[in-house]
C-alpha cells in the first residue's frame, strides 16, 4: 500500500496523467506479479476506506483539501476493490474454470471505479491532468463489457440447445447487455468532455476526440453506426472545440478512419475518400493491420470516384488484401466480365462482412468501360485525306453497335451467348447516360457515334 | 498508455501472427484464414512524428488506372482482338 501511495505522490507533484493512469492498471506489473496479492493483503473491507483517508494526509506530503481527499480515498478503495475481482479472474483463467457470469462481476467493479473518476471529474475536484486515468479506464472497461456479453451468450447458447427453440428470443435480446451499458457510460463522459468550460489550456475538451473513438468503436460493434452521426453533429456544433490537428496523431488517425467508413457506408464517396486518405497519410508506420483496415474502404472507394485501381506495390505488403481485391481489380483492368461476376461471386461473403460488396458490384461498370474501350482502341484511325499528315490522324469514332455486342458477349462467356441486341444497346447507353462514354447511337445505321474531340470518347481515359 | 487493457496483448499478438502467416495461408484459401474481428486497433503510443508515418517502399506508385492495362498479349485480350477481326469481316 505505501508502494502505491508513494508513486501516487510523486505522479500529483509532477502532475504526469500518463503514469498516475499506470498506477491504476488492471494488471500486475510484470516486474512484480504478486502486486495485487500485497495490495489486498495490505488491508481489509472494512479499514481500506479509513487507511487510505489517514494516507492521503499532509502527514504523508499532500495538500488536499477535504473534497479532495474524499474524492481520491474513493477512486483507491474502488480500486482496491477491483483487484479482488482481478485476482480471482486471472486465478480462474489459470485453472480454465471461469464461473458463470465472472467477466460480468469484474465489469461491475470496474465500472465503479470508472464512475468514481466520472463523478469528480464533472465535479471537477478531480484536474484535468487526471484525464488519462479515465482513458485506460474506459479502454479496459469496454473489454470487460464484451468479453461478459460473449460469456452470458456462450452460457445461454447452451441452455437454448437443451431446451429447444422457444428462447431464441430471449437470448437475441439482451445480447450485448453489458456493452450497450458500456455506451451510456461513455456517452456521459463524451458529453461532459464536450461541454467542458473551462479555459482550453485546463479543459477537458482534449479527451473529447479520445471518447469519440471509443465510442465509433463501440457503435460499430454494436452495429448503431447511425448513433455515430449524433455524436459528431456534436463535436461540430462546438465552436470553441481545438481543431482536431492539435489532438495527438493516434487519436486523429482513429477518428478520421472512422468517419471514413461512416460516410463510406452512407455511400458519400468523395468525404470518405477524403477522410481515408488523410487516415492513411498520418498513420504510424508500423501499424500494419490498421493500414490493412484503412485499405479494405479506401480500395472500394477509389474505384467509384477516380476509377483507380490499387497497384501491385501497394498490395503486395498485405496478403489479405491481395486475396480480397487481387483478382477483381485484375478482371476491372481487362473488361473481363465473366471474371468479374466469377470474382464478386467468389469473395461474396467476405465482401458482405465488410460492407463492402454493393461498392465493389459498381465497379463492374468500369470494367465493362473498359472492355468497350478496347474496342474503340482496336478500331484505329480514319484514313488520312490528301494533304493530311500523321498529326491529322483521328480514331475512327463510328463503331458499329455489332463489334461492342460481340466484345461484350466474349466478355461474358458462357452467359454472353444469351445476350439480346437490345440488352446490348441498354447497356452501351447505360454507359453514356454515366459519362462513361461520350456520343449516341444511331439506332438507324446501328452504330455507336463517339465523341471525336481527342480524349473525350471514354472521358478521363486518354482516348 | 491504451495498450495496457487486459484484452490489448493477445489482439497485438494475434495481428502480428496473422501477418505472417498470412503470406502462405490467405492465398490459397482467404476465406479460412480471415479473422473475425476487423476492429481498428488501438495504437501502443499515443503521438509519432511526421517521419514516423513514411511507409518504407514510400508513396509512389500506388495507385494506378484501371484502364492501363500494359498486358495486350493475355489470352482474353487476345481472343477480343480475334473476335473483332471476325465481325469486321462479316
Amino acid at each position: 500500500m505505501d508502494r502505491i501511495i508513494g508513486r501516487f505522490h510523486q505522479c500529483v507533484a509532477e502532475e504526469n496523467g500518463t503514469e498516475l493512469a499506470k498506477i491504476f492498471s488492471t494488471k500486475a506489473p510484470a516486474s512484480s506479479p504478486n502486486f495485487f496479492y500485497d495490495l489486498r493483503r495490505a488491508s481489509n473491507a472494512q479499514h481500506i476506506d479509513g487507511e487510505i483517508h489517514y494516507s492521503l494526509t499532509p502527514r504523508n506530503g499532500f495538500s488536499f483539501d477535504s473534497a479532495e481527499v474524499n474524492a481520491w480515498a474513493e477512486v483507491f478503495v474502488n480500486y482496491w476493490k477491483a483487484v479482488g475481482e482481478f485476482i480471482g479472474l486471472e486465478e480462474s483463467t489459470d485453472r480454465g474454470e471461469l464461473k458463470d457470469g465472472q467477466y460480468g462481476e469484474v465489469y461491475d467493479v470496474w465500472k465503479a471505479f470508472t464512475n468514481s473518476l466520472i463523478k469528480y471529474h464533472s465535479s471537477s475536484v478531480l484536474p484535468f491532468w487526471t484525464i488519462p486515468c479515465l482513458y485506460t479506464a474506459l479502454t479496459d472497461l469496454r473489454t470487460y463489457a464484451i468479453k461478459a456479453d460473449e460469456q452470458s451468450v456462450n452460457a445461454k447458447g447452451s441452455i437454448n440447445f437443451s431446451t429447444g427453440l422457444q428462447d431464441d428470443i430471449v437470448s437475441s435480446v439482451g445480447k450485448n447487455e453489458k456493452l450497450e451499458d458500456y455506451a451510456r457510460v461513455l456517452n456521459r463522459v463524451f458529453n461532459m468532455c464536450l461541454q467542458d468550460r473551462a479555459p482550453v489550456e485546463y479543459s477537458r475538451k482534449w479527451g473529447t476526440y479520445f471518447t469519440a473513438n471509443l465510442m465509433f468503436k463501440t457503435y460499430f460493434k454494436l452495429n448503431a453506426v447511425s448513433l455515430s452521426k449524433n455524436m459528431v453533429q456534436a463535436i461540430n456544433a462546438q465552436f470553441d472545440m481545438p481543431s482536431l490537428y492539435r489532438f495527438p496523431r493516434s487519436e486523429i488517425v482513429t477518428f478520421k478512419y472512422y468517419i471514413g467508413v461512416m460516410t463510406f457506408l452512407r455511400e458519400d464517396y468523395v468525404q470518405a475518400e477524403q477522410n481515408l486518405t488523410e487516415a492513411w497519410q498520418l498513420c504510424h508506420k508500423s501499424a500494419y493491420k490498421n493500414h490493412q483496415q484503412i485499405l479494405t474502404y479506401l480500395i472500394p472507394c477509389r474505384l467509384i470516384t477516380t476509377h483507380k485501381l490499387p497497384t501491385s506495390e501497394l498490395l503486395s505488403p498485405y496478403p489479405r488484401l491481395q486475396a480480397l481485391f487481387g483478382p477483381i481489380a485484375a478482371c476491372i483492368r481487362k473488361g473481363d466480365l465473366a471474371g468479374f461476376d466469377a470474382a464478386l461471386f467468389a469473395g461474396e461473403v467476405e465482401f458482405v462482412k465488410r460492407r463492402i460488396y454493393l461498392t465493389l458490384e459498381r465497379g463492374r461498370d468500369i470494367a465493362l468501360r473498359n472492355l468497350l474501350r478496347k474496342v474503340f482502341l482496336a478500331g484505329g484511325y480514319e484514313p488520312l485525306k490528301e494533304g493530311q499528315t500523321e498529326a491529322d490522324l483521328i480514331r475512327r469514332t463510328r463503331i458499329p453497335i455489332a463489334e461492342f455486342a460481340a466484345a461484350i458477349r466474349m466478355g461474358l462467356g458462357a452467359d454472353g451467348k444469351l445476350l439480346e441486341d437490345d440488352e446490348v444497346e441498354c447497356m452501351l447507353a447505360n454507359m453514356i447516360y454515366k459519362n462513361l462514354m461520350k456520343g449516341y447511337i444511331s439506332r438507324e445505321r446501328a452504330m455507336v457515334v463517339l465523341s471525336k474531340t481527342a480524349g473525350m470518347a471514354f472521358p478521363g481515359t486518354g482516348v | 498508455m491504451a495498450a495496457s487493457g487486459p484484452g490489448a496483448a493477445s489482439t497485438t499478438k494475434a495481428g502480428a501472427s496473422d501477418a505472417k502467416d498470412g503470406d502462405t495461408k490467405d492465398v490459397q484459401k482467404p476465406i479460412a484464414a480471415l479473422e473475425e474481428d476487423d476492429e481498428f486497433e488501438d495504437f501502443p503510443v499515443q503521438d509519432w512524428t511526421e517521419e514516423d508515418t513514411q511507409l518504407p517502399g514510400g508513396n509512389t506508385h500506388l495507385w494506378e488506372e484501371s484502364w492501363d492495362d500494359d498486358d495486350t498479349n493475355d489470352e482474353f485480350s487476345v481472343q477480343l482482338k480475334e473476335e473483332l477481326k471476325r465481325v469486321g469481316k462479316k
